[in-house]
């Protein structure tokens, strides 16, 4: 029966998603770019490493190795999936996880007999569901389109769509306690928009606990890079990976993670106490 | 057996606190209440009485402030409590993504149908409701009144043994009223225990068999609709009716007041009225109508009600 339910809650989340125009433009542009890669974009591999690009009838004067091209290319859309999917992605969700709490529906679905957490938790996973599909749909499309113009099928790119959703799925935690605490769908897009903004500030901890002269404001700073989410350097390793250079530390996925799980956690407890 | 109650509770209250001009707002104030299974229960009351409030403390929408409930035998916190219970909330927005059909599939399947009954089920109940030829129309081209017959529909999907209806009727047209009435006799025949929300007099004295009273969130009168509203009078209306000679007619009346700008007053005795026709025409009034009445429960209501009032002036 909770099998049942679940399933219900998922459809139900996706089923709401296809009825808002930010779902279809986040997949537009996953449709969009790999468009791009398949039509608009070609690359012939000459004197067997090197190639030249065309676009839009203009060929690059110089052959590159192929191996940077792709590289090149796929970090391109590894950095643009991250920062403006990700944008777009919370943007959406917001929409989404407010909608639950919205007067007039809520009521109705506490009448249900199932658990609040479950309520909440499986429209958080089909929010996750949603943007997972798009995420790998333009990586491994992107991946698939670059291998067969070139040969070269590199796979560390597709860790990319396993940190984008990583780093989704913490910004999500976010967005639900914000949504669980005022109903908000604005607020909670502001809030997650604010710790995307703030990380690479925070990330800079070294030299600002240089710069500032008072032990107190280290210490502020120190907890608040500590505790907050790194999307930045996240995003950082990302690349890395990407690239085939070795990650400098773990710390920030792992922290990153204890906080969603802690927000996360939070949120429901506060959800399953509410009155509506 | 206690068991044998659809609703029970004990000392039920919500204390809302005001968070800006302090304060507190006791929306329901110590109510224990019984309800025998396959009743039909109407709970009356002004608007802000506490009527929502109840329902969605037994529904676990609402944390309770202090008190105790169970809903067909099980504690009202516990999810499986509401089972076998259905709601058709005041002021419901449903998801308007959903067409007719896909909206009872998902309120089926949150209830734990599986999807042979639902698919069964479904088709029935648009019958049931007239929506039968919207079953694959998005939600966001229904009319009000459409949507409260879905939102009883989907009340319906999982065959309830309890039912709780806020303002079902609002926003209905007289022959959708009609239709609502029908459904819902039917259903206290099948041995459904209704609980409706209403300031709707006549409704829920057409409808239910008991009835409560509810006003500042205390029941303030309960009991079988029959006892309540036994008791005969006569309904005296008139026009032009001087103020003095009003103040004097309401001295002497039941209940009086004025609507659609006739004078209405109601009393107990022939020779009252009597009294009263004669005071009027001496004042200069016309008459408009005398009829007998069996006493409604809207002027039970109205007396409980006022008579609460007075006592808080005081
Ligand atoms: N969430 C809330 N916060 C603060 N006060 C509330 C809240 N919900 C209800 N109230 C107050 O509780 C009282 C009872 O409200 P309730 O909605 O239960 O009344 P009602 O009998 O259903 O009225 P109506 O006939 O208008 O639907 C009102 O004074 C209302 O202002
Ligand atoms: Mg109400």
């Amino acid at each position: 029966m909770s099998a049942r339910q679940a399933w219900a809650l998922v459809r139900d989340t996706v089923r709401e998603a296809g009825a808002r125009w930010v779902f279809w433009g986040f997949y537009g542009l996953s449709t969009a770019l790999i468009l791009f890669f398949l039509f608009l974009l070609r690359i012939d591999v000459i004197e067997g490493a090197r190639a030249t690009v065309t676009l839009f009838g203009e060929t690059s004067p110089r052959a590159v190795p192929v191996e940077r091209l792709v590289r090149g290319f796929q970090g391109a859309v590894a950095a643009f999936l991250y920062v403006a999917g990700m944008g777009l992605a919370i943007f959406a969700s917001a929409g989404l996880m407010a909608a639950v709490v919205e007067p007039g529906r809520i009521e109705w679905l506490l009448s249900k007999p199932l658990p609040r957490t479950r309520l909440l938790l499986w429209r958080f996973a089909g929010n996750v569901l949603l943007v997972c599909v798009n995420v790998s749909y333009l990586v491994v499309g992107v991946w698939l389109i670059l291998g067969s113009k070139t040969g070269i099928w590199d796979k560390s790119f597709l860790v990319a769509a396993l940190t984008t959703t990583f780093m989704f799925v913490v910004l999500l935690s976010v967005v639900t306690l914000a949504v669980v605490l005022t109903g908000s769908a604005v607020l909670a897009t502001m809030v997650a928009f604010a710790l995307m903004v703030v990380s690479p500030l925070l990330a800079q901890h070294r030299l600002m606990v240089k710069l500032l002269d008072s032990e107190f404001w280290r210490d502020v700073w120190r907890f608040l890079y500590y505790v907050l989410p790194k999307v930045f350097e996240v995003g950082k390793i990302n690349m890395d990976l990407l690239r085939g250079r070795p990650v400098e530390s773990w710390m920030p996925v792992w922290s990153s993670a204890l906080f969603a799980a802690v927000v996360l956690t939070l949120a429901l407890v506060l959800f399953a106490r509410r009155s509506y | 057996m206690s068991d044998d109650a659809a609703i029970e509770t004990h000392g039920l209250t919500r204390i809302f606190r005001r968070r800006w001009r302090g304060g507190e707002v006791r929306a329901v104030d110590g109510v224990t209440l019984r309800v025998e299974r396959g009743t039909s229960f109407g709970l009356l009351g002004p608007n802000g009485a506490g009527k929502t409030t109840f329902v969605k403390l037994l529904l676990g929408i609402v944390t309770p402030t202090a008190g105790s409930a169970r809903l067909l035998g099980v504690d009202f916190r516990r999810p499986e409590a509401r089972q076998a219970v259905g709601y058709l909330p005041e002021n419901h927005r449903l998801p308007s993504y959903w067409t007719a059909a896909g909206l009872l599939d998902f309120a089926g399947a949150l209830s734990g149908m599986d999807p042979g009954a639902r698919r069964r089920r479904i088709p029935e109940l648009l019958e049931l409701v007239g929506l039968r030829e919207w079953a694959d129309v998005r939600l966001s081209r229904y009319s009000k009144g459409m949507l409260q017959r879905l939102g009883l529909a989907q009340a319906l999907i999982h065959s309830p043994a309890l039912l709780f209806l806020d303002e079902p009727t609002d926003g209905v047209d007289p022959v959708g009223r009609q239709q609502i009435r029908a459904i819902l006799r039917e259903l206290e025949e099948r041995g459904v225990t209704v609980f409706v929300n209403s300031h709707l007099l006549g409704e829920v004295e057409m409808f239910c068999r008991e009835v409560a009273i509810m006003d500042h969130g205390r029941i303030v009168a309960s009991g079988k609709v029959k006892d309540l509203t036994a008791g005969k009078g006569y309904r005296l209306t008139a026009a032009r009716v001087p103020e003095a000679a009003f103040e004097e007619l309401r001295a002497l009346a039941v209940t009086a007041a004025y609507r659609d700008g006739l004078a209405e007053f109601q009393f107990r005795t022939r020779e009252e009225v009597n009294r009263a026709v004669d005071l009027v025409r001496a004042q200069g009034g016309w008459l408009e109508s005398i009829i007998p009445t069996s006493s409604t429960l809207e002027e039970v209501f109205m007396r409980t009600v006022r008579a609460e009032a007075g006592e808080e002036t005081r």
